[in-house]
């Protein structure tokens, strides 16, 4: 694996170079002019003044090779020349380039070991007075790969060795040497020789070494050459997460990346994925780039993500214009390599998912005395029994003994959901190639079980990527990946229901039966026989490229993706209910649950969407002397089209047949739309830097979309970004020579970048017509529908792209060799012309108009700090990620838009939780009536609000929603952190992440607090003894929490307010996973490469202020999130 | 090499030409182009009769009146407060709802009336699609100046800043002009359609919907003389039988001047909410929504007297020798409703099912089902077995304005001129002489109303339309028009005791069902059941309360934070 890796680093390089020139690079390392060309099919290399050290360097430097020598032989290569070599091939360049300097050289692959032309073996001999001690060893990757050509050098002296093809090395020493161990993207080591004999050297990877390429925009670009803020993860570290859907594992793993969830239902993404805070009140997700081209997070199996770059910033991201104003995630997917041989790997998993907690609710008895409670506080009159005799709530667990049917106790939960739930993957890669063709080809499949019958979800997936190298000029790739996932769900969803019903509603008669529910509402029967919907999905996306390279440093690529997806919807709801209690044979009524189960209807959807991508992209580079220039510019185009059908029967007098035909022709619906969009874009990007200290760069976009009308169509989105290498002045080489600081990088950036969307109103500039249905009558009693068409939308005729203008600062740095790493990142961007549906007043008779109207503004920071070590072969990691953002709103309109309890207003942060401010509960009734209320029924043990205006902008002796209504903080999440621990030891791995959030304004939702919702509900068990009641003693209401029970005070109680806030912080464990790799030894003989197994637990445990039974991510109503436990075995052929 | 790369790199921009980006919605049309044909003003004015528009949220209003019960509390469909619980805000659903879907329908006439002109039809072609939208118009405002008093005035499309600036028309004024808006509808409207064409509104609902609105205004004379108006164009009659009048069967008979079918075969259908809870428990419904214990006491004994006053009254049977239209309105016992026979009383643990021929258990009976009617009443009116034939979907006609209801406007409004007492009499009889199904002329075959005095009149007409409009969305209105609503709608919902073994102890098995003593009316005819509940013969549901400031809703939040100029009702 991890040689792989290395290869895949040089055959990226190589990608860079030759197939996408995005990069250029110039040491400052050699004196003097180097240059190699490639014309007419030769290849010239001219160097004046310079060394032969300093030629490999630059050979290296284009990536295409590795120099390994010895310490004799690089004494050897200071020696000054000036050449000029010509040759059709680089082997004779380098022939020659040996033969002037006396040196020979063999090619292994990337690697060119350089020897001295007579053997300068004996050159250490004179060294040691002590007697020579031989030693011998295997150095190797911590995969158990032999490393060929890593240098052994003693320390302190230049007496060194190279190993061989197989990793051996012989080197002999004096007493107390130690001998240090070096390789190219490897951490050097020392061994300490205290006697002759075998040492066996395992060498640890210098994982996100300044040399790896990062991937940005249209190209790739060396890390330390980045300018813009960007951060990035690898592919393996993703699937270390065992999630099934990408996004889901992306949570924790970056810094500045807000991953939401709200339910861990199978198949579930997040909820919400945010790229450096809130940038637009409309769709604030960032712009998904798989390979180039837009595509899906959810879509990419993440056993075939290469890695994941996120640009943050405008100067990073402006390169895609106007979709991304709220960030850049680029997936790119791993590629064939040049191994000469091909590769099987398999993975499976298997495991479960164990909800991580659930709401409980008071007992019985309980629940019919605070029935009865209730009912006595909102009409004290009719006594404290209203409701449930004072038998029946003595009695009622007893009588159940006796007569559960009368007296039912149904544990809701218990008998709906399952305590776990399967799933399983397997997941198979080929992977290979040689100089002409490469591939890697995946297929995987998963499958995750619900929590109850009926539910599933089942996906296939299957990637193809191939690159095929026609000549010297031309290569091309085809890429294709499908995706088929179904989704088996029943038509009621139990979660809100299940939750609400109390428990002394009947889900079963005494005999098995299904019973009347709540009068009907029996979330169990209708769970069970309420019907399915068989939902799928597949999509088909292809890519292909043609690069021609018509002459050194140019290249000019075309590429074209069609993107195909399908859907598929076929909904059974089943008339279903209950017979009586005592007797089976009467039918007692249909099930409910808001819409009535009474008849079979089957609905049918076909949902079919296709868009392109087509690109053309020039590159050219070109470096002189210290000087290094990159030019790309390019041209694309995406057009998407969709068009979706529905039909539907109702009233089938059969249920086995869930087809249209069999339907009954009177009772049928039908309906279809469809939608169209173009976007066109030209960009273009500078990339300059000067000896690898002064780095610029510059990208533009001009876009064109047809969302907007002509003459507001076009947006042009510039950047700038600038860095400055500190460590590569001389003036610091002090400081770097002593090993501490090793990197310093500043960076800064300014660029703007657009929005246009809207959701799916694609012509807001027009002001369309709805149409409908209306029905009349006509003279003889029969009943028609008239088409209908009203102008539903007020038209904005000059709306056009809203701008995000974002700056950057920021630092890298690293100390201790690499070992310790830091990147910091301040900025602040502002969204103006901002899209948005205004509020209109509803005197107007529309629906808010989508307009640009309203500044926003962010201002954050992320920090990155990661510690990469080993203490011998104990291999340690630790990552931690930290970011903060505040959003706030800069200007509205002169308006505010109030939904859910948030309010967005200038001057505040976005989306304030917004309501009454709390002053507790009324403990008397002198406290009522001294007090301005809601309305006159709020009494003693109702929430008491402050007065805070009125219409003449004072107090006016009454709580009014217009005036007595404030922000009450942010509702976002502060302090967002993320930390990865990994360690590895004689073939154990250890992984551990955890995420979490270090602030956040948390509401106790209604749902959550409130009993006997909807005047029945179950009441939650954590109100039970925290609230104010009649029967408490004076002290005991002092300290109640919540609210007297009551339903006539329940729009005072339930306003939003800020008694319902508390602190949301919590601690995830997201992950823990623990690997085994089989000993290589056992495995060759199987002549299998590796095997690995290993156990990995998911959300594992959160630490949290939510009340018990709550998850901090779980929606009152939705699928709990699940902990998963699982077992997988990995094998490598 | 050259030409080859340069052939290659032609084909390669030419793969990738730009794309035109001058699209046009594939599936809507829009306004530039709107209004210019007759085919166009059909469809928008179609868009006019939406159901959404009209019964929004006022289908629920007879839930919000003295005519109701739900349970123990007061009804509430919306999810943040009860319109007689008090609680009443601008964040409420009713109060916004009612707001924004009249002004919606405002803005869909005002648009039309704007674009008309550019229509290439004839002048009287467009003077009808005219009057529709003024007849629209007028009905909303005169919805919104009835609840929230003075509103603001749009008459045409605003800017946002100007919609915003808008604060409120002076009630009197919006009452005139809507006024106007109703006589254009009238010149403009005509009285009938043609065999082939769809019914749209009439010059008679334009006459009688203005008839309603300014008997609203308390401007009677406007009143009768539209009411005549419409009366005259001899367009409309009573139905022969009251009791079918109402059932999802019963098309557009001459009786309904105003009103909006429902078809389930388009999934156009009523509330199911209101289906279920009105259905009995037996029948597979919750038989929760309840006609309430005053309705049941105001419906007049078959001499005209009411209940308290007059012989033929027993409380324990008190369906018996009461107007026809109290057991088509609430469920007799013993009687068979929806195929099952009906029976609150805790004794019939067994009632017959009229499908199978058998005995069942009893789902209607708090005894055996505890959370069936807590008032052991039940809706009729228009409920019946067919509810159930297409998996509880209904289409019943959502009803405006009949032709009754007209009638009794016409009399109203004569009554208090003082005026014309014995058309007015006369009015009040056609109505009750259809419901006894008899001839108005046959004055021994049911209580006659003779013109007396005014407030004689003014008694009768007002228990006219209770007896008549139940459950027809009119008595809160009704209420507060008649200064009624504080007196009528404070106090308590009565209901059955809760304990279903004390209700078989104490009252059936002394002989106390149903109810125990004969309830006191006064001079409104609002039954009064306190002795009852003081004997123990009945419990107290929701208490219902209905403050001075309800007379007019408070503006919805939404516009009041908005628009600074808006002002908001007293006491919000």
């Amino acid at each position: 694996m991890r040689t792989l890796r290395i290869k895949s680093l040089c055959r990226q390089r190589l990608a860079a170079l030759v197939v996408l020139s995005a990069l250029t690079i110039a040491s400052p390392m050699w004196a003097g002019v180097i240059t190699l060309n490639h014309a007419n099919g030769m290849y010239i290399l001219k160097a004046e003044k310079t060394t032969i050290k300093s030629v490999f360097k630059y050979i290296e430097a284009q990536g295409k090779y590795v120099f390994v020598y010895d310490q004799a032989v690089e004494k050897r290569l200071s020696e000054q020349v000036t050449i000029e070599l010509q040759g059709r091939s680089m082997e004779k360049i380098l022939a020659d380039l040996c033969a002037t300097a006396s040196l020979s050289y063999t090619i292994n692959g990337k690697q060119i070991v350089i020897t001295s032309a007579k053997k300068a073996k004996s050159s250490g001999k004179a060294a040691n007075d002590d007697k020579p001690r031989t030693v011998t060893g295997h150095i190797v990757d911590q995969s158990g790969e032999p490393l060929m050509g890593a240098t052994v050098k003693i320390k302190g002296s230049s007496k060194g060795t190279i190993s061989d093809m197989d990793g051996n090395y012989t080197i002999e020493c004096g007493k107390d040497d130690v001998i240090e161990v070096s390789y190219m993207g490897f951490n050097t080591q020392e061994v300490k020789i205290a006697a002759s004999g075998k040492y066996d050297i395992t060498l640890v990877e210098t994982s996100n070494s300044l040399e790896e390429l990062v991937v940005i925009g249209y190209g790739m670009v060396k890390k330390k050459d980045l300018t813009g803020a960007v951060s990035a993860v690898k592919g393996e570290d993703l699937v270390a997460r065992h999630n099934t859907q990408l996004s889901n594992a992306l949570q924790g793993s970056l810094s500045g990346i807000m991953v939401r969830r709200n339910s861990g239902a199978p198949g579930s993404g997040a909820s919400s994925i945010h790229v450096r805070g809130v940038t637009t009140m409309g769709d604030s997700s960032p712009l998904v780039i798989v390979d180039g081209v837009e595509g899906s997070l959810d879509n990419v199996n993440s056993n075939d993500v290469e890695n994941i770059t996120v640009l943050k910033d405008a100067a990073a991201a402006s390169i895609y214009g106007a979709k991304a104003a709220a960030g850049v995630i680029l997936v790119t997917t791993k590629r064939g390599q040049d191994v000469g041989k091909l590769s099987l790997h398999y993975t499976g998993e298997l495991g479960l998912e164990i909800p991580t907690t659930q709401p409980s609710m008071v007992g019985v008895t309980r629940y019919l005395e605070m029935n009865n409670e209730l009912q006595y506080n909102d009409n004290p009159s009719g006594g404290l029994f209203q409701v449930y005799t004072a038998d029946q709530t003595k009695n009622w667990m007893r009588y159940h003994e006796t007569n559960p049917d009368q007296y039912p106790v149904t544990d809701w939960q218990g008998l709906m959901l399952k305590s776990s739930a399967p799933r399983s993957s397997h997941n198979l890669t080929m992977t290979g190639g040689n100089k002409v063709v490469r591939s890697v080809v995946t297929l995987s499949y998963d499958d995750v079980d619900g929590l109850y019958d009926g539910r599933s979800f089942k996906r296939y997936m299957m990637r193809a990527n191939n690159d095929f190298t026609i000549n010297k000029w031309l290569s091309t790739s085809i890429d294709f990946s499908l995706r088929h996932a179904k989704s088996d769900n029943t038509v009621y969803d139990p979660f809100s229901d299940m939750r609400k019903m109390p428990a002394i509603y009947p889900a079963t008669w005494e005999d098995g039966r299904l019973a009347s529910g709540k009068s009907g509402a029996n979330p169990y029967g209708l769970l069970t026989e309420g019907g399915y919907s068989h939902n799928s999905s597949s999509q088909f996306q292809g890519k292909g490229s043609i690069t021609i390279k018509p002459f050194d440093g140019f290249s000019l690529q075309a590429i074209v993706s069609p993107y195909l997806n399908y859907s598929k919807g076929k909904t059974f709801k089943l008339a279903c209910g209950y017979t009586l209690a005592d007797d089976p044979n009467t039918f007692g009524g249909y099930f409910d649950a808001g819409s009535i189960y009474a008849t079979n209807k089957l609905t049918e959807s076909r949902n079919e969407s296709w868009r392109v991508t087509s690109q053309i992209i020039a590159n050219y580079m070109k470096s002189f002397g210290d000087h290094s220039l990159t030019l790309m510019a390019g041209y694309e185009n995406y057009s998407t089209e969709s068009e979706s059908l529905s039909a539907a029967r109702d009233q089938y007098e059969l249920t086995g047949y869930p087809y249209l035909n069999i339907g009954p022709e009177d009772f049928k619906d039908n309906s279809g739309t469809g939608s169209e969009y173009v976007s066109n874009s030209f960009f273009g990007r500078v990339l300059y830097s000067y000896a690898d200290r002064y780095l610029f760069q510059a990208n533009v976009r001009h876009d064109g979309s047809s969302r907007f009308a002509k003459d507001y169509r076009w947006g042009t989105f510039p950047s700038f970004s600038a860095g400055w290498v500190m460590t590569q002045e001389s003036f610091m080489k002090k400081i770097t020579d002593q090993g501490y600081l090793s990197h310093l990088k500043l960076r800064a950036s300014w660029g703007m970048l657009g929005n246009e969307r809207i959701g799916s109103n694609y012509f807001p500039y027009m002001a369309l017509m709805s149409f409908g249905n209306s029905f009349f009558y006509m003279a003889d009693g029969s009943v028609v529908s008239g088409k209908t068409a009203r102008p539903s939308v007020l038209p904005v005729e000059d709306i056009t792209w809203e701008t995000t203008t974002s700056t950057d600062f920021g630092l890298d740095a690293h100390f201790l060799n690499g070992r310790l790493r830091f990147t910091f990142d301040y900025y602040w961007k502002q969204t103006r012309d901002m899209l948005l549906a205004i509020q209109i007043p509803y005197t107007m008779g529309y629906n808010d108009p989508n307009t640009n109207a309203g500044k926003m503004s962010t201002k954050g920071w992320d920090l990155d700090i990661t510690w990469n070590d080993h203490i011998a072969d104990f291999k340690y990691h630790v990552a931690l990620n930290l970011s903060d953002f505040k959003s706030r709103i800069d200007y509205l309109n002169n308006s505010d838009i109030i939904s859910g309890g948030k309010v967005k207003r200038e001057g505040v942060l976005f989306n304030e939780w917004y309501g009454y401010v709390c002053e507790g509960i009324y403990q008397t009734q002198e406290e009522v009536n001294n007090s301005a209320r809601t309305a006159t029924t709020v009494t003693v043990g109702d929430l008491k609000y402050r007065d805070i205006s009125g219409p003449d902008g004072v107090p006016d002796g009454k709580i009014s929603p217009e005036y007595d209504r404030v922000p009450l903080g942010n509702s976002l999440p502060r302090y967002q952190f993320g930390v990865q621990l990994g360690a590895e030891w004689k073939g154990f791995d250890l992984n551990m992440a955890f995420q979490g959030v270090g602030k956040q304004n948390s509401y106790l939702e209604t749902a959550m607090v409130q009993p006997l919702r909807d005047n029945y509900g179950n009441i939650p068990s954590i109100i039970e003894g925290n609230y104010w009641s009649p029967l408490n003693s004076a002290e005991e209401n002092a300290s109640a929490f919540y609210p007297r029970l009551s339903s006539v005070s329940k729009s005072n109680n339930y306003a939003t307010s800020d008694h319902w806030i508390f602190n949301g912080a919590y601690l995830r464990m997201k992950n823990l996973s623990l690997g085994y790799t089989l000993p290589k030894k056992w495995m060759d003989a199987l002549t299998i490469e590796k095997v690995r197994v290993y156990a990995s637990a998911s959300d594992l445990f959160c630490i949290s202020n939510f009340p018990k039974g709550w998850d901090p991510e779980m929606g009152v109503s939705s699928y709990p999130i699940t902990t998963s436990l699982l077992f997988g075995i990995q094998v490598n052929f | 090499m050259k030409v080859k790369n340069s052939i290659i790199i032609a084909a390669l921009l030419t793969f990738t030409a730009c794309e035109d980006m001058d699209l046009v919605p594939k599936s809507q049309g829009n306004t530039a182009a709107w209004y210019t044909t007759e085919n166009e003003l059909e469809m928008a004015t179609n868009e006019f009769y939406i159901l959404g528009y009209w019964q929004e949220p006022l289908n629920s209003s007879e839930q919000w009146s003295d005519n109701t019960t739900y349970r123990l509390q007061n009804r509430n469909p919306g999810s943040n407060g009860c319109v007689l619980d008090a609680t009443l805000n601008g964040q409420q659903y009713e109060v916004y709802t009612l707001w924004n879907q009249s002004y919606k329908l405002i803005a869909r006439c005002n648009t039309l009336l704007e674009n008309i002109h550019k229509a290439t039809c004839d002048e009287k072609t467009r003077n009808r699609y005219a009057g529709e939208a003024y007849f629209c118009r007028a009905c909303k405002y005169a919805d919104l100046t009835f609840f929230y008093g003075d509103v603001p005035y749009m008459d045409e499309t605003k800017t946002i800043s100007e919609a915003e600036s808008m604060g409120r028309m002076d009630k009197n004024e919006v009452k005139q002009k809507t006024y106007d808006d109703f006589d254009k509808a009238i010149e403009y409207l005509p009285e009938s359609y043609s065999l082939n064409s769809t019914i749209h509104a009439t010059k008679g609902a334009a006459l009688a919907m203005k008839a309603r609105y300014a008997l609203y205004m308390h401007d009677y004379d406007i009143a009768e003389k539209a009411a005549a108006q419409c009366i005259a164009l001899n367009q409309y009659s009573l139905y022969p039988s009251f009791s079918d009048l109402f059932k999802q069967q019963t098309k557009n008979v001459p009786e309904k001047i105003f009103v909006l079918p429902r078809s389930i075969e388009n999934d156009v259908i009523l509330d199911s909410w209101i289906v279920k809870n009105a259905l009995p428990r037996n029948a597979g419904g919750y038989g929760s929504y309840n006609p309430s214990w005053d309705l049941l006491a105001a419906f007049l004994c078959t001499d005209g007297k009411p209940i308290d006053e007059s012989p033929l009254f027993d409380p324990h049977n008190p369906f018996q020798n009461r107007d026809p239209r109290c057991a088509m309105t609430i469920v007799e016992f013993g009687t068979n409703h929806c195929g099952y026979e009906f029976n609150p009383s805790p004794a019939a643990t067994q009632i017959m099912n009229y499908t199978t021929g058998k005995l069942q258990s009893n789902q209607d009976t708090r005894i055996v089902a505890q959370y069936t009617s807590y008032n052991g009443l039940l809706w009729k009116k228009g409920i019946d077995a067919t509810w159930m034939d297409n998996g509880l979907k209904v289409e019943q006609d959502y009803v405006i304005m009949r032709y009754a209801d007209l009638l009794l406007i016409y009399a109203e409004a004569l009554i208090e001129q003082n005026k014309d007492l014995d058309v007015a009499a006369d009015c009040i009889n056609q109505v009750r002489a259809r419901a006894y199904g008899v001839n108005k002329s046959e004055t021994t075959a049911y209580p006659a109303v003779s013109a007396v005095s005014q407030s004689q009149m003014r008694y009768e007409v007002r228990i006219e339309r209770r007896m008549e409009m139940a459950m027809e969305n009119q008595r809160l209105q009704d209420l507060m028009r008649w200064n009624l609503a504080e007196k009528a709608l404070n106090g308590y919902n009565y209901i059955l005791l809760m304990d279903p073994n004390a209700v078989l102890t104490d009252v059936v098995n002394k002989g106390n069902w149903f109810w125990g003593m004969t309830p006191m009316i006064d001079e409104d005819g609002l039954a009064d059941f306190s002795a009852l509940f003081k004997a123990g013969l009945c419990t107290t549901g929701a208490e219902r309360k209905f403050p001075a400031r309800q007379m007019l809703w408070p503006i919805p939040t939404h516009d009041m934070e908005l628009c600074p100029a808006l002002t908001n009702n007293e006491g919000y």
